[in-house]
């Protein structure tokens, strides 16, 4: 593994500024992201895993949320210290974005032929009369039946799974190094988010694209990522190998919600619940913010946020009980 | 897990249920030029204190059909028994108890909880609108449902958006306790709750089952929450069950290609596990215009000539376990 990281993230933190007080949506995470692998980043609702990837991207939501410290080295230049002019033009070239629903993230009263022209227009410039056919190109690569047709169609007259896979061909446009996917299986049918799936996984292959996957859903790690980070309350709590991950949870955190997801191959007689609910951002606790709900928890965790622990290669957890 | 011996008979049976909804055309010279068959001659039965499961994607007509449980919606055809009694014979006094007995809990507890009403309210508004209670016995009442759902009772005073998804989910099923119902249609009762949650409402679900023997009618997509919550599972289709088994047998012996599928597709708990990969190619076709002979061969890898010309019956191949497939 001697190969230098596509994207390297230092000590990220994001806040935000409000009226009752300073929310740490993101706070200190670092990763990094070699060429072709998969991340996979999974935490519940407000984990910050999303203002994650929009912290990467520069589109935090302003004049609130302010980055206000950490690095994001994407083939070693620091994104945070790029003007928005640059960042326009490294977003959609460099590093693309998947998002949840197709609908929203389409343009309703533009064809789609239309939008992905535009998008190979900017990122091009020149390639005047070979756009077209790139378009359809693009979205042969999808996997779109009769791309020439569909080249005509308004977004609401494809399907949810049709749609996810137009989103994927503007965001390979621009052949980019990083894509991120945020919860973008998340509003598909099973067997189509299965399709869609395999579709990056080939894409990847192809390209040797880095691909982050932002979810909920441990099948989905467990399917395409080769690396996992788990994020709580703002913080990475544990990153490791995905198999090591599954194997050998060691932050209370993951194992806790390991064992609370229902299992498809085996029967469960019970499923572990965690007692309570993730912590509101802006009170956190001052020590380790999983301690209220941890049944490990001692004094320590309630007043000192626990230092990373090396617990195998690679695979490192935030927990004072692995001191 | 039930009570008592009345075991075996069935709370509600559903017996080749239709629902076609009329497609028109035309704004003066309006005429219906079709029918979306979302419901297409379905069968099953629910036991007392078991749980039934339709799975299967979007547009396959599991939610038309409890749509037609909760009569929000009437069968074109067929017939819906509770108890042993034809729904559509029931006077006006059989049905207001019919509703009683048969509750809801829905996927959005944001939309689903009446954002004016305190949460006492919500509780026992449909116990008041069934019994007479005087307020001593509706205060007990409403503080052994909110106790029955983990939460404290100081709480009934509270408005839904002080509450948590998690929560504002115990508090619709405390709504639809408070009759003592026979049955309760869950659908997709979790899949809106963050995954830590998920366990604590699925947890609380299963024990409310064990006490009162009440039977449930889930509705999920989700294969592991189906496996986890239920006794007996049925597949859609595009309006039809295509397979329909106990929980154990469905999921170690899967025979209708599209079940296998759906299986496959069902993400694994462990990276080490390795599935029979099948990916479906297309989508799920249109229900206005659906593929001739099994609805399925469009998309099917075993297909054969027989699939598009012949529909395919459903089969008992093993004991409670059938199947509607030309392969067997």
């Amino acid at each position: 593994m001697a190969q230098a990281p596509v994207l390297e993230v230092q000590d990220l933190r994001t806040y935000f500024f409000t009226r009752t007080g300073v929310v740490k949506a993101v706070d200190g995470v670092s990763f990094s992201l070699l060429p072709g692998e998969t991340l996979g980043i999974v935490g519940e609702s407000g984990s910050g895993k999303s203002m994650t990837a929009l912290s990467i991207m520069g589109l935090v939501p302003k004049p609130a949320g302010k980055t206000v410290g950490g690095k994001v080295l994407l083939e070693g230049e620091d994104l945070l210290q790029k003007s928005a002019n640059e960042m326009q033009h490294i977003r959609g070239r460099k590093i693309c974005m998947i998002l949840q629903d197709p609908m929203t993230s389409l343009n309703p009263v533009y064809t789609v032929g239309n939008q992905l022209i535009e998008t190979l227009r900017m990122r091009d410039e020149g390639l005047g009369r070979g756009l077209k056919e790139r378009a359809v190109e693009l979205l042969s690569k999808v996997k779109i039946a009769s791309p020439e047709n569909r080249m005509g169609n308004y977004p609401h007259q494809m399907s949810g799974g049709m749609r996810q896979r137009v989103v994927g061909a503007i965001a390979m446009a621009g052949s980019p190094k990083v894509l991120i996917a945020d919860e973008a299986t998340t509003s598909l049918d099973a067997t189509i988010q299965y399709q869609y799936l395999m579709l990056l996984k080939e894409i990847q292959k192809e390209t040797g694209l880095s691909i982050i996957f932002i979810t909920h859903d441990f099948g989905i790690v467990a399917k395409m990522c080769d690396r996992v980070a788990v994020m709580y309350a703002g913080k990475m709590v544990e990153l490791a190998p995905v198999r090591d991950l599954f194997n050998k949870p060691s932050h209370p955190y993951t194992e806790a919600l390991m064992r609370s997801v229902p299992n498809v191959d085996e029967e469960v007689d019970k499923l572990y619940a965690i007692e309570g609910q993730p912590p509101a951002l802006d009170k956190l606790p001052p020590g380790c913010p999983f301690a209220p709900r941890c049944p490990y928890a001692f004094e320590r965790c309630l007043h000192e946020y626990p230092t990373p622990v090396t617990v195998g290669e690679g695979h490192y957890a935030h927990c004072w009980k692995l001191v | 897990m039930s009570q008592n011996g009345a075991a075996t008979e069935a709370v509600i049976s559903v017996e080749k249920c239709q629902k076609y909804f009329p497609v028109s055309r035309g704004v003066v010279m309006r005429k219906t030029i079709g029918h979306v068959k979302a419901v297409d001659g379905i069968s099953f039965k629910i036991k007392q204190g078991e749980t039934y499961s339709l799975v299967g994607e979007s547009g396959c007509g599991k939610t038309t059909t409890a749509k037609m449980i909760l009569q929000v919606e009437k069968p074109t055809s067929g017939i819906i028994k509770f108890q042993g009694k034809d729904l559509a014979g029931f006077r006006s006094e059989e049905y207001r108890e019919y509703r009683a007995s048969v509750q809801a809990v829905f996927q959005d507890p944001w939309s689903s909880l009446n954002p004016r009403m305190r949460v006492g309210s919500i509780i026992l508004e449909p116990l008041l609108t069934n019994q007479k209670l005087d307020k001593g016995e509706a205060k007990e009442k409403l503080e052994s449902l909110l106790e029955e759902v983990g939460l404290h009772s100081f709480q009934g005073d509270y408005y839904p958006h002080e509450f948590s998804g998690g929560q504002r989910q115990r508090i619709a099923i405390a709504r639809a306790l408070s009759l003592q119902p026979k049955l309760i249609v869950l659908d997709e009762p979790v899949s809106a709750l963050d995954v830590s949650i998920r366990a604590q409402i699925m947890n609380l679900l299963r024990d409310l089952q064990e006490r009162y023997g009440v039977a449930y009618l889930l509705i999920a997509h989700n294969l592991a929450t189906v496996r986890y919550m239920s006794h007996n599972v049925g597949v859609m289709y595009l309006g039809k069950i295509v397979e329909q088994a106990p929980t154990r047998e469905l999921f170690n012996n899967p025979m209708h290609p599209y079940t296998k599928a759906l299986i496959s597709a069902a993400l694994p708990s462990h990276p080490d596990i390795q599935r029979e990969d099948i990916v479906l190619s297309g989508e799920i076709p249109s229900p206005l215009n659906p593929p001739s002979g099994c609805a399925f061969h469009p998309r099917c890898p075993f297909v054969m000539d027989r699939c598009s010309q012949e529909l395919p019956m459903l089969k008992e191949l093993k004991p409670d376990h059938e199947v509607s497939c030309h392969l067997y």
